[in-house]
């Protein structure tokens, strides 16, 4: 199983924003070329402190941060997955240096 | 994907019509509960029409359906989270095992002992909340407090449910002792002291579903990583409820924080607006922010390094295979503990005696997170001053620091600093009984107390001023 981690927001503000339905668009895309999740792990994420900035979503270790992502960014998010493209530079550094840092603090975690 | 049963007495996807006798022992402790509700559950309101979220499911997206109820006729359910059938151990010394169904006779005690001190917690803070809604500063608001109280009291449900299950006898005594006790009484308190703190006026209650409810979080989150499938699965959902609870705290502090900072913007005092100075507003933060860590219980402890290596409490989103070691057998954790000469030395141990540290890191980041967005609030009136986190070390009553006097610094002081400090650090009387003089009842559909912004929007994509409570 991979290590990469993709975290779809469900907190609050994300989830009155879709975030369930891109959530289930893009871990389907990603489904196609990844069904056993050897590449990346899509997973559901509380809230990253980016509520108004809305629908985030982070790639780890890329250390992507994507904001205001709508059902029209995930296809190109899920290329980029595969390895097909950047990331699109339009959804990010929307957010604060210092929301960024805390989710890569955790995910750095040394343990 | 499990089927959810509306019709039931007890709505439930756990297959409770399979189950005669459960069903039997939960249905004879239904009216206790009832009973529980209306003696010391929120004071009045309950004939009262109150606009409320009821689980009716496990789906992501349409579990939850939005009505008027009153609350005694609350639909309080049963839900686990939807999870494979074949789901492995992912952590401990039984790594790569099967998840269990029933609970291993070696660690039924131990178990029992997590569920029980987790339910207890549910009612407690209910019983805490009580009296606030006398004191809503709008129907908003008023909505809110009930939609927490009510999904504390299914969260009650779903720990009942797994002790009536799986622990015989013993979870059915103490299924009922969870209705006995009763938050602040001497002689039959409940169980974690933070939860016998009264909760007398709404600043407390923001903190306190900010803070605390914020641990119940991570406690939830850990037992979410469960070996004992049936209590991961039961805790996966309830997380999903507590995030409006956490949300209601974050927003609830941030709109009271924002009022004040408005209020300072137009160079106004905030106590002659009826608002709540930062300076103590900060103070209910140092106490309830204080008091939460110590539910983490000790940084260093053999029972949380048992608890991981059973596999019964993992690390925070542990299945999502951020850690470098799913045993955590081969690393250290660098604590900082105080000395008898009155200093402070590093110290590492075992990782696995630092499970509750680990916890506690990754809730200090959350409520550091929280902290940076309502300090992004008042930057936007042009406020500088700004809340803060004190240091962990500070007035704690659990753990490695206490017993000694750290300033919110972090600095080891001496008790006379501590004393002439205090009361700047921590709320006084004077503080209460200022925050209790702000506490006016605000019902007309709309509008809020002077010491409250408005949220930006209402639940269910409701407008701010929709009647979310209607009176009898
Ligand atoms: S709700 Fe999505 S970042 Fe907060």
């Amino acid at each position: 199983m991979s290590n990469r981690l993709c975290y779809v927001c469900e907190g609050g503000d994300c989830t009155e924003m879709g975030s369930g339905d891109l959530f289930d668009k893009l871990r389907d895309l990603v489904k196609e070329f990844d069904p056993d999740e050897e590449r990346i792990k899509i997973r559901r994420y509380p809230c990253f402190g980016a509520c108004e900035h809305g629908v985030n979503v982070t790639l780890y270790p890329d250390k992507v941060f994507y904001s205001e992502v709508t059902e029209d960014d995930i296809p190109s998010i899920a290329a980029h997955i595969k390895g097909e493209g950047e990331a699109p530079e339009h959804l990010t550094g929307k957010c604060e240096p210092d929301v960024e840092e805390i989710i890569w603090d955790m995910l750095d975690s040394p343990y | 994907m499990s089927s959810v049963d509306l019709e039931a007495k007890i709505p439930n996807n756990v297959g409770l019509r399979a189950n005669k006798r459960l069903t039997m022992a939960l249905e004879k402790w239904q009216p206790k509960f009832l009973d529980w509700w209306k003696t010391v559950g929120p004071s009045d309101f309950n004939e009262d029409q109150i606009y409320l979220r009821t689980a009716v499911g496990v789906g992501q997206g349409g579990w939850a359906h939005f009505d008027y109820v009153k609350m005694p006729d609350y639909r309080w359910g049963i839900f686990m989270a939807d999870g494979p059938d074949d789901r492995k151990i992912h952590f401990g010394d039984n790594m790569g095992n099967d998840a269990w169904h029933t609970v291993p006779g070696e660690f039924r005690n131990r178990l029992r002992r997590l569920i029980v001190t987790q339910g207890d917690t549910e009612p407690a803070s209910v019983e805490q909340q009580r009296m606030l809604g006398h004191t809503c500063p709008s129907l908003y608001d008023l909505r809110s407090l009930f939609q927490v109280n009510v999904e504390e009291g299914r969260h009650l449900w779903a720990m009942v449910y797994l002790l009536q299950t799986h622990f015989g006898a013993d979870g059915r005594d103490e299924a009922e002792a969870l209705l006995e006790r009763n938050s602040g009484d001497i002689d039959n308190p409940r169980i974690l002291e933070a939860f016998n703190y009264p909760v007398t006026n709404w600043l407390d209650f923001f903190c306190f579903t900010t803070f605390m409810d914020r641990d119940g979080k991570y406690q939830l989150s850990s037992l979410a990583e469960s070996s004992f499938d049936p209590l991961a699965r039961t805790t996966q959902f309830m997380l999903a409820e507590e995030a409006y609870h956490l949300q209601t705290g974050e927003n609830g502090v941030g709109r009271i924080i924002k009022r004040t900072g408005e209020i300072m913007a137009e160079d106004k005092d905030p106590r002659q607006e009826g608002a709540i100075p930062l300076d103590m507003i900060q103070r209910y933060c140092n106490f309830w922010f204080t008091g939460s860590m110590d539910l983490f219980g000790g940084e260093d402890s053999t029972n949380a390094a048992e608890a991981f290596a059973m596999g019964l409490k993992g690390r925070y989103r542990e299945s999502d295979g951020i850690y470098k070691d799913p045993k955590a057998l081969n690393a250290e954790y660098r604590l900082e503990v105080p000395t008898d000469d009155g200093k402070l030395e590093e110290k590492d141990i075992p990782l696995r005696r630092a499970m509750n540290a680990v916890l506690l890191d990754a809730y200090i980041a959350d409520c550091t997170r929280i902290c940076q967005r309502w300090n992004r609030e008042l930057k936007k009136l042009g406020v500088t001053e700004e809340i803060k986190l004190p240091n962990r070390k500070f007035n704690r009553q659990q753990g490695v620091y206490s017993g000694y006097r750290f300033n919110p610094e972090g600095e080891l002081i001496d008790e006379a600093t501590w004393n002439k400090n205090r009361d700047t650090w921590l709320p006084t009387q004077a503080d209460r009984e200022y925050v209790d003089s702000c506490m006016i009842k605000v019902t007309e559909p709309g509008k809020f107390a002077n010491y409250i912004a408005p949220p930006t929007k209402g639940p269910n994509k409701q407008p701010v001023d929709f009647e979310y409570v209607k009176f009898h």
